[in-house]
């Protein structure tokens, strides 16, 4: 880093030459050759150095920062006392190479701090040296074993405790090649350690030195690419070496490991790892293992010319006249030449590196953002494929510096078209740049379709159409080896998905946010919000057998043979439903020396990230059926077995199709899975317990218990919010068609139920009189959906409050019986205040519409003038200033004020933004597919939790979920790319939200985004909230409510929103156990109670809604009869919409014991109240007339002097009598009272 | 519960037996009319109309009456005591007094109310609202078809107080003295009182059946509904109307008072000048014409100062510019730089 900004300083010091700047961002001056700018380079750097005077004081890059720390801060202090001079010129510069080579000075110091902690501490490696150098003697005095027999050679190691890791196919008693043992040729540092661009891996792994052992040329013969023969002689090779490093004779105090990178045999090479003893080699405390390479020397007798990409070398039976003898073996090859190339990498990086100052740091960066994106090793689940592929990041870097090869046959090569070639980027540019040149080639480069040579100097050995072969293929500058190799195509696509998601954040997050946390250090790996489907895949049962034995060979082993089928067979089937499939798993562990077969993982995950465009598709078209058979209709019914059907569709024609039948739209939500579950039964014989998916038990959570379903499927109840919606629709036109009779005319209905938004936890169901005695007491809870009324104008309404309340009675009883007059079976009733309402001047009463089919309304008057009025009473001199007004007393009566206050912040809130967030909700729903069923499982998760409600209304937990989907949307363009495509993956990361949210910081949710353009670029005023400072804490503001506080004005308070933060994380930690497998959808939605003070129990038997709760046990309502003889009077099943007993007790407990408990409750069928008691009451106060809260006087201390009792008459909390108050209120509900310490 | 003080902040504690384990405490004064700090929200201009409301003497104040408590229960509670006239909830709803005639005065405008209470504080000499009170129920309907209402528990906040008012004067020391008296053979023996138990009034239901009936009830036939919004519509344009005429007012009148002045008042919401007197234009318009005006005056002058200096004339300004930007940019580097030092104390770089 320090050499790239010597660099720019050259480009911006005014007083250098301007022939001397050639190396701006966007340069295309890379005709230089590398030699000539390097040149060029160290003589600006020496001259510069020359000028400058204290070069070695800016401390803010590079490895050294905790050595140089002390000199930074020197030099800060100093700026301190002269803060007014302007920046020298030094400084100057670093700030203009921060601003203008980075995305924003804070970046580049975040980017600064960052590095150090992710590079290993070579000015510890002292033992480490020691330790090589031992290893290098010891290696090098090896004796030779004479050829011998495979077998008999692995028999002789068998004795030392070493297995020899030979391949497939493995040696038998009459293969004719003998195995033999000679010293290296050549022992060598090779990689990312030996360049100094070691970056730490996740999870505490090790840094690896990689140590290239030559095998001397005379071991092979020309013929040994064939038949695994080079890979057998390898493994022998690698166990002499293993035996005889573990053995006690060679004096090194270290443990011996295989491994077999990608778990492919062929790769598996020997780790050295140190004991800690304390000795002078002893290398523990580095964090470092050993890894030993057997390579080929660059003179091996191996025609390279034969390891071609499209070269067939893999036969699978010993005749060679076989069909599958012509398949090119692409990965076989590349395996071979993997062994050649250590050396010619090391070389070509470290040029890079030299040639490119910033190309270690940029390296890092890339490193570290795809580790935490499990592109690489660890102890969690990784992305298959990226193992041990130092060089294929290198060679990322390397083809934006470099540029792609031209081909010379113009645009043929790797169906390129006409697409202009990669140029190669200047060499100047800073670590951020090359970093996000790197995302920005990932994310746009189709690697199917495009093959990558990069550029070299001497032309590529393979014509580039030989890479066709290949599944991928970047090429390396030595032209050899295509380091994609082995990477599935569906990994790369991960690989790329992920890129756009971290270039949306780079390009859009507005300066207000910081995007560094969530592109470097935010853990990304977890599959719960990263997967729109997550399979849990068991491939024990899988058919191995019926793979091809060619494809065996040719992977390596029958396991990842099997993957890569499972891979293609599963993208083939999806098509254009995902976006990205990656298979997860943990990569692949050290065995001991005895096992000579890498052991695979028998589970993987698969997660997939749907297209949301095309996953729901209910019908894959095939080939058209024709007369006579094509090899594509053959090939299309092959691949689908049985589900294969010639359709005949609308425009007359017949082709192929596969179609999926789902039962409801809930499952439409399940054909991605469907299809991977039924493809993979029929192509690898996968039963359907051996894959496992959540979907199911989350569709379970917001779905009514079975047998209550049954009863309703029974009546033909109607169900759904399709119906709800048609329902109400009817009922507008209905009301509409009323006109003659109703004094003002009806305009407007709006809705503002989220029933018939989508988004209510459950669906809404239609309960008709006829279906009511057939369901059980427990399930007989109709919802009312709230809806506006808005009339015509008229300047006859009263100019009063509570005669506009009276007026509104009216309306009510006319359209009641105008409605009932006109609709067959329909009943209204007037609902009119309750005595508890808060005030008469409040808007309250509402008409009750229960449609003949069964749907319930509430509908309520808008009448806009009603606000004027409210504003008047609560302030009727506006234009009076309020310190004038003070003098004059006359504002009124306090409490008319404060009722209009609250009436006017319930009538804001009813009629003004409840319309308007309906609206914008119900078009997040149709824009998103997986918004509804998100809000829907986030409403429940608040509900099992006791919160929705009585803590979180409904409206804010919407507006959080659309937080989710709104900034996974925010670019234009190819903006669906962070937008949850499932209902479970919303959820988590909703999840992750509620987890991560600091809610004193408020939030901003651009829900209305589309119809309010200008207001979005005005950035949010302050939605800052102090804690405690009102009830409710949480800010989410919108375009139309700047403060926040609509929707969360009265909860959650500081305590509930820490909750709800515990609570998420919980469920989070919970989330991550689908990675284990351990994982049961309904323990998310399990509350524990024993944080609770006291629980009161209700009896379930008696709550019309307990059929709805997540828990809810049958057997409650299954013991109907009993409880009808008992309560004879009910059993006449009268319906009574909204009745909800518990909702009603828990709301008049909430407001009797305002301040001496808080109460949770879950209102989806929860059958318990938890209480907090406020914890100040149980200590002793003095008396106060108007306390709040039962008391009763402290037991008397007959130590204490009397005098001072009578002083203080010291009172507490009454618990006891607050708890049988509650008993006795709740007579008929309450079961028990539980009181918990 | 041992002991039980006998007096608690000037008040005697009265104990109620909700079960054998659980107790509650309700406090007990006499209730004194003048005393200021009786109630917070009891203010002193209301204070006449209590006197009459609350007689001293025989009145009982109560502080943490159970959130159920009826009237009949507490009745029934203070039977021992005596006879129980009327009680009164909530120290702060004054309406108390009108509640006891009139159930719905709550439909009736707030300058009814205090015509009302003014009107049963004193039988002074018959004023026009009185006047006009008093004719209007005789002739006019203010009459309002109430609601149906059943027998209803309102269960009012923990912890509030009510007034109690005996029929006679002695029962008050009675209430007050049981735990006195039951005490006084033998105070630290038999220490506290035996706690009475509480009656629990049949008649008005709890828990699911009270949720019941209050369901039913807040669904009243339509006829009722009906008929309540039609009396209380007629009950309010009979107090409009009599508001009118009690004026001094009237719509497009100009009002001319004593000196000669004529009242010009601002015009109400749809540019008409509801109350009387002669309207002004609505302030908004005012405001806007005003800003109008001033808002074009000082872009003229604007312009004008603007054309007296120029950027960038002299070489000094572009150097402090220059010298400004570069100001800027290293105040906001530091600060860059202070905050990540800041995310550094808190180990936030490390991402793994």
């Amino acid at each position: 880093m320090a050499s790239s900004l010597k660099r720019k300083r050259v480009q911006d010091n005014p007083h250098a030459k301007s022939k001397r700047r050639h190396t701006t961002p966007d340069s295309e001056d890379s005709g230089l050759s590398q030699a000539s700018a390097h040149a060029d380079f160290e003589e600006h750097e020496s001259e510069q150095d020359g000028a400058d005077e204290d070069v070695g004081s800016d401390a803010s890059s590079e490895g050294h920062v905790e050595l140089l720390e002390p000199a930074g801060d020197t030099q800060e202090s100093d700026a301190a006392i002269h803060v007014k001079a302007p920046p020298k010129g030094e400084e100057l510069r670093d700030i203009k190479d921060a601003t203008d080579l980075f995305r924003s000075t804070s970046f580049k110091l975040q980017i600064d701090a960052l590095l150090p902690n992710v590079r290993a501490k070579y000015h510890r490696s002292a033992p480490l040296d020691k330790f090589l150098l031992s290893l290098h003697t010891f290696l090098n005095g090896l004796p030779s074993i004479p050829p011998k027999h495979p077998l008999a050679a692995s028999r002789d190691l068998q004795k030392k405790g070493v297995a020899v890791p030979y391949v497939l196919p493995q040696p038998t008693e009459d293969t004719n090649w003998k195995v033999a043992f000679e010293k290296p040729a050549e022992i060598l540092l090779v990689g990312s350690w030996a360049l100094k661009t070691s970056v730490k891996a996740k999870d505490g792994r090790r840094y690896v030195v990689d140590l290239a052992v030559t095998m001397p040329e005379s071991l092979f013969q020309e013929k040994d690419y064939l038949h695994s023969r080079f890979f057998q002689k390898r493994a022998f090779y690698l166990a002499v070496i293993a035996a005889a490093v573990s053995g006690k004779k060679s004096g090194l105090n270290i443990e011996v490991l295989y491994e077999s990178t990608n778990g492919d045999p062929r790769l598996t090479t020997l780790v050295l790892r140190p004991k800690a003893d304390g000795s002078a080699s002893d290398f523990s405390s580095l964090n470092t293992e050993v890894r030993i390479l057997p390579v080929l020397p660059s003179s091996s007798p191996i025609p390279v010319q034969r390891l071609g990409p499209s070269r067939p070398n893999v036969r699978a039976s010993a005749s060679s006249d076989d069909s599958a003898s012509d398949t090119p073996s692409p990965i076989y090859n590349s395996r071979i030449i993997q062994h050649l190339t250590p050396k010619p990498h090391l070389v070509s990086t470290h040029a890079l590196k030299e040639s490119v100052p910033a190309f270690s740091d940029a390296l890092a960066l890339l490193r570290v953002w795809a580790h935490q994106r499990g592109y690489g090793v660890g102890d969690r689940l990784c992305v298959r494929g990226f193992e041990g592929r130092g060089a294929w990041w290198v060679g990322l870097l390397e083809c934006l510096v470099m540029g792609e090869e031209v081909a010379e046959n113009g645009g043929q090569f790797g169906g390129f078209g006409k697409k202009e070639k990669r140029r190669p980027l200047g060499k100047g540019l800073s670590s951020y740049q090359l970093f996000k040149a790197a995302l920005d080639l990932l994310a746009r480069y189709d690697f199917a379709k495009n093959r990558t040579v990069i550029k070299s100097k001497d032309g590529h050995r393979f014509p580039p159409e030989d890479y066709a072969s290949h599944e991928a293929a970047l090429v390396d500058s030595s032209s050899m080896l295509n380091l994609l190799a082995g990477v599935p195509l569906t990994s790369l696509e991960m690989l790329r998905y992920d890129a756009q998601q971290t270039l949306d954040v780079l390009d859009n997050s507005g300066l207000s946010e910081d995007p560094f946390p969530l592109v470097f250090l935010k853990e990304q790996r977890d599959v719960a919000n990263r997967f729109d489907v997550v399979l849990r895949i068991d491939l024990s049962s899988a058919e191995a057998g019926n793979l091809p034995p060619h494809a065996i060979l040719e992977h390596g082993s029958a396991y990842n043979a099997l993957i890569a089928h499972l891979l293609s067979t599963a993208k083939r089937a999806l098509s254009n439903r995902t976006r990205a499939i990656a298979v997860l798993h943990p990569s692949s562990s050290s065995r001991p020396l005895s096992q000579a077969q890498p052991s695979n993982p028998s589970t993987v995950l698969l997660g997939l990230v749907l297209d949301t465009e095309h996953a729901f598709r209910l019908v894959d078209h095939g080939p058209p059926a024709s007369e006579q058979e094509t090899e594509e209709a053959k090939q299309f019914r092959d691949f689908w077995g049985e589900k294969a059907e010639l359709r005949r569709f609308k425009d007359g024609s017949i082709v192929e199709s596969v179609v999926w039948t789902v039962g409801s739209s809930d499952e439409r939500a399940h054909i991605p899975a469907m299809i991977v579950r039924y493809i993979l039964g029929l192509h690898l014989g996968l039963s359907e317990e051996s894959i496992h998916g959540w979907q199911n038990g989350f569709d379970g959570i917001v779905r009514l218990p079975e047998n209550v379903g049954k009863v309703l499927r029974d009546g033909r109840v109607e169900t759904g919010f399709k119906a709800a919606m048609s329902a109400f629709d009817s009922l507008v036109k209905a009301m509409k068609a009323l006109d003659e009779q109703l004094p003002l005319a009806i305009t407007t209905v709006s809705p503002i139920s989220d029933s018939l938004r989508y988004t209510s936890s459950l669906a809404p169901v239609a309960i008709p009189t006829s279906v009511a005695s057939a369901l059980p007491a427990c399930a007989r809870y109709v919802a009312p959906m709230e809806i506006i009324v808005e009339f015509e104008k008229s300047g006859r309404w009263p100019d009063d409050l509570r005669a506009t309340q009276k007026i509104k009675l009216a309306f009510f009883e006319a359209l009641a019986t105008a409605l009932m007059g006109s609709q067959k079976g329909l009943r209204a009733s007037v609902i009119v205040s309750s005595p508890h309402a808060a005030s008469d001047i409040e808007d309250q009463a509402c008409l009750e519409i229960v449609t003949a089919a069964g749907w319930a309304f509430h509908a309520r008057i808008w009448h806009d003038r009603e606000q004027l009025l409210l504003e008047r009473a609560i302030d009727d001199k506006p234009h009076i200033p309020k310190h004038v007004k003070k003098n004059m007393h006359m504002e009124g009566d306090p409490k008319e004020r404060a009722a209009a206050t609250a009436a006017l912040e319930v009538y804001r809130r009813r009629f003004v933004h409840a319309p308007r967030h309906h609206r914008a909700v119900a078009a997040l729903s149709h824009r998103f597919s997986a918004f509804a069923g998100t809000a829907r499982l986030v409403k429940r998760w608040l509900a099992a939790h006791w919160l929705l409600e009585g803590h979180v209304r409904a409206e804010a937990a919407e507006l959080l979920c659309a937080a989710v989907f709104l900034r996974g949307a925010k670019s234009g363009g190819d903006a669906r790319a962070g937008v949850p495509g499932s209902k479970e993956r919303g959820f988590a990361r909703v999840m992750e939200l509620l987890k991560d949210w600091e809610w004193s910081a408020g939030m901003f949710v651009s829900l209305y985004g589309d119809d309010s353009d200008a207001v979005k670029d005005v950035p949010p005023v302050g939605v800052d909230v102090k804690a405690g400072a009102r009830q409710g804490v949480w800010a989410i503001a919108t375009e139309v409510d700047r403060e926040g506080h609509v929707w969360t004005a009265e909860g959650p308070d500081a305590v509930v929103a820490r909750r709800v933060k515990a609570l998420a994380q919980a469920t989070w930690e919970a989330l991550k156990g689908m990675e284990g497998g351990n994982f049961e959808v309904k323990t998310l939605f399990a509350h524990p109670t024993e944080h609770y003070d006291f629980i009161v129990e209700l009896d379930p038997a008696v709550l019309p809604r307990y059929a709805q709760g997540v828990q809810a046990d049958p057997a409650i309502w299954a013991k109907k009869g009993k409880y009808a003889n008992a309560r004879g009077d009910d059993g006449e099943a009268k319906l009574l919409p909204g009745f909800d007993p518990a909702r009603a007790f828990h709301e008049d407990l909430k407001r009797v014991y305002e301040h001496t408990f808080v109460l949770f409750h879950d209102p989806l069928g929860g059958h318990m109240f938890g209480g907090v008691w406020d914890p100040s009451l149980k200590v002793p106060r003095p008396f106060r007339v108007l306390g709040g809260y039962s008391s009763m006087p402290v037991a008397k201390d007959t130590d204490k002097p009397k005098e001072k009792e009578k002083d203080k008459s010291l009172v507490v909390l009454n618990e006891s009598a607050v708890l049988s108050e509650i008993e006795r209120m709740g007579r008929g509900l309450v079961k028990r009272i539980v009181v918990q310490v | 519960m041992s002991t039980t003080p006998k007096s608690v902040g000037g008040f005697t504690p009265i104990s109620v037996a909700y079960s054998s384990t659980a107790t509650h405490v309700f406090y007990a004064r006499a209730h004194s009319n003048p005393k200021p700090a009786k109630s917070p929200a009891q203010q002193d201009s209301k204070g006449k109309g209590k006197e009459a409301v609350y007689p001293e003497g025989r009145t009982l104040f109560l502080v943490n009456l159970p959130p159920d408590a009826t009237e009949r229960e507490l009745t029934l509670f203070f039977k021992a005591a005596g006879t129980v006239e009327r009680i009164a909830f909530d120290a702060d709803g004054e309406v108390a007094g009108g509640e006891d005639d009139l159930g719905d005065s709550s439909d009736s405008e707030e300058e009814d109310e205090e015509d009302e209470a003014e009107a049963e504080a004193a039988d002074e000499p018959a004023e026009r609202p009185r006047k006009k009170r008093k004719t209007g129920k005789q002739d006019s309907p203010p009459e309002v078809t109430p609601l149906p209402t059943p027998t209803l528990r309102t269960l009012r906040r923990t912890g509030r107080s009510a007034h109690l008012v005996f029929l006679d004067a002695s029962s008050l020391s009675r209430a007050l003295s049981p735990p006195s008296s039951t005490s006084s053979p033998a105070p630290n023996s038999k220490s506290s009182p035996k706690p009475r138990p509480w009656p629990t009034d049949a008649a008005a239901p709890l828990g699911l059946a009270h949720y019941l009936a209050a369901h039913t009830a807040l669904r009243p036939p339509l006829d009722a509904v009906r008929a309540h919004a039609d009396t209380a519509m007629a009950r309010f344009e009979w107090a409009q109307a009599r508001a009118r005429r009690a004026s001094k007012y009237r719509m497009g009148e100009a009002v001319v008072d004593a000196d000669g002045f004529t009242l010009v008042t601002r015009g109400g919401a749809y540019g008409k000048t509801l109350g009387g007197g002669v309207g002004v234009a609505s302030k908004r318009f005012q405001e806007e014409a005003a800003g109008g005006k001033a808002g074009a005056g000082k872009r003229y002058r604007k312009k004008k100062t603007e054309k007296t200096e120029k950027e960038g004339f002299y070489a000094f300004q572009v150097h402090e510019k220059k010298r400004k930007e570069l100001m800027d940019l290293k105040a906001k580097w530091q600060e860059d730089k202070a905050k990540v030092e800041k995310l550094k104390h808190s180990r936030r770089f490390k991402p793994y």
